[in-house]
């Protein structure tokens, strides 16, 4: 069986230029083997011979809460792809674009592929790219809460729009945006003008460039209600793996609907560390990767919540050191732009 | 789907995926990671007791695939994953757990930084 096709979710709350970004992706030449699903072909007109149309259509299981729904019509449109590639009716399928409405939670989304009993072994999540407008994001990010819900399960995050702004608004944004996600690569852009590869390159910032700390994150509370709030961690000592599976289970578990995400590189005590990847109840498969990529070999983990207290996410994890084996302290606080 | 137990696995739980490239390669040799395998479940279960006594719960190994979750009145239920296990935890407890419940933390404690013990002591004098 050949290498899982990747799935890249596009989402952004209205009209901050999900679309638009989707139209200049489309010109370019290395969206050759994508497939592209769209939730509304809108006035712009999108042409692409793999573009397909979803309804979304939600089916909620029995028990679970929103996030751990599945998309119905998600998988259909997504078995109906595959059928057609295993039958070699289209080009040999690399990736798979999902735009989604703009009041979309992205969870479900990343639910339904990851635990389809046939998409699981075809497909897997490649990143979740989220568009945020420079003019009216900050206003979003007040009164829409999926606006925050996106921007926390966002892997990287296009500020669109930025020529309507001014510069120190779009800096404010950014800022802002960070503190809601410090583990999310950054990238502004014009018009949906964005170099192909940036976009759909790996981001690395987990292990790259230091994180903000929750004094940064504190200091935004004087000016708006903070929505959402995060934390990152850093290990004194290699983690036991079944440990701290049983802790996260466990507080995922219990708060899952208010943990919104948990990124981060594990030192588990073996050669490489194990890249953790969750958005709510949902976690990604861990990748083990075969070495690290700088000198610091601790383990790092953000965690972006809303309603509960970081210092709460600390103490329990004190409580659970014996359990652990290793010591959770906050990283040092950094500098932001 | 599992031969010996007619048990279907739909979904491997995140928590077991320790192993590197189990869920990528198709290619498994027989016992090739057993025996790491059987020894970690046992870690596993060694450290779920640490928490489950605090609620009066006990886990143990069933066929080496499954574990069985046991409390004082002798019930017990079947348990796949990690997954399920908080779940079913709460099924027997009837009430629901969160690790972040200060009194659950306090207890994980080692005993002499725990709050509240001496007070407890005083009590008993009097």
């Amino acid at each position: 069986m050949g290498k899982k096709r990747k799935v890249t979710v596009i989402t952004g709350f209205l009209g901050s230029g999900k679309t638009t970004l989707l139209t200049h992706l489309l010109k370019g030449p290395s969206l050759k083997n994508t497939a592209v699903l769209v939730n509304e072909f809108g006035k712009v007109g999108l042409d692409h011979h793999l573009l397909r149309r979803i309804d979304e259509r939600t089916l909620l299981l029995g028990g679970g809460c929103l996030c751990c729904s599945v998309r119905e019509d998600l998988v259909n449109a997504l078995r109906e792809l595959l059928d057609n590639d295993h039958r070699g009716d289209i080009e040999p399928l690399e990736r798979i674009v999902i735009e989604t409405s703009g009041l979309a939670d992205p969870a479900p989304i990343l639910f339904t592929v990851l635990t389809d009993s046939v998409l699981q072994h075809h497909l897997t999540v490649d990143q979740v790219i989220v568009t945020v407008d420079a003019v009216n994001g900050q206003f979003h990010l007040d009164r829409q809460n999926e606006s925050v819900k996106q921007v926390a399960a966002a892997d990287k995050i296009i500020i669109t729009k930025t020529d309507m702004a001014s510069e120190n608004e779009v800096e404010l944004l950014a800022s802002r945006l960070l503190t809601i996600n410090p583990s999310a690569e950054i990238i502004k852009s014009i018009h949906g003008n964005i170099d192909n590869h940036q976009l759909f390159a790996p981001n690395e910032k987990v292990k790259s460039t230091p994180l903000i700390s929750l004094v940064e994150s504190n200091s935004f509370q004087g000016k708006h209600a903070p929505a959402a709030r995060s934390i990152s961690l850093t290990f004194d000592q290699p983690l036991d793996w079944s440990a701290f599976g049983l802790w996260l289970s466990m507080l995922l578990h219990a708060r899952g609907e208010e943990i919104l995400r948990v990124k981060g590189m594990i030192d588990v005590g073996e050669d490489g560390p194990v890249m953790l990847n969750g958005v709510q109840h949902i976690i990604h498969p861990p990748e083990h990767l075969d070495e690290w990529s700088d000198e610091d070999k601790r383990s790092h983990i953000v965690f972006i919540m809303r309603s509960i207290d970081p210092e709460q996410i600390l103490s329990s994890l004190h409580a659970f050191q014996n359990i652990l084996g290793s010591r959770a302290s906050i990283r040092e606080p950094v500098e932001v732009l | 789907m599992c031969v010996l137990c007619n048990g279907s696995v739909l979904q491997v739980h995140w928590t077991d995926r320790k192993t590197k490239n189990l869920s990528q390669s198709t290619m498994q040799k027989a016992g090739e990671t057993q025996r790491s395998r059987m020894r970690e479940r046992h870690i596993r279960i060694r450290q779920s007791n640490k928490i489950l006594s605090v609620y009066g719960l006990k886990l143990s190994d069933w066929t080496g695939s499954k574990y069985i979750l046991t409390d004082k009145k002798g019930r017990t239920e079947i348990v796949q994953d990690l997954g399920v296990l908080w779940t079913i935890v709460e099924k027997l407890l009837g009430t629901p757990i969160d690790p972040l419940d200060p009194k659950l933390m306090n207890e994980l404690l080692p005993e002499s930084t725990r709050i509240g013990e001496e007070d407890k002591w005083e009590k008993n004098e009097k």
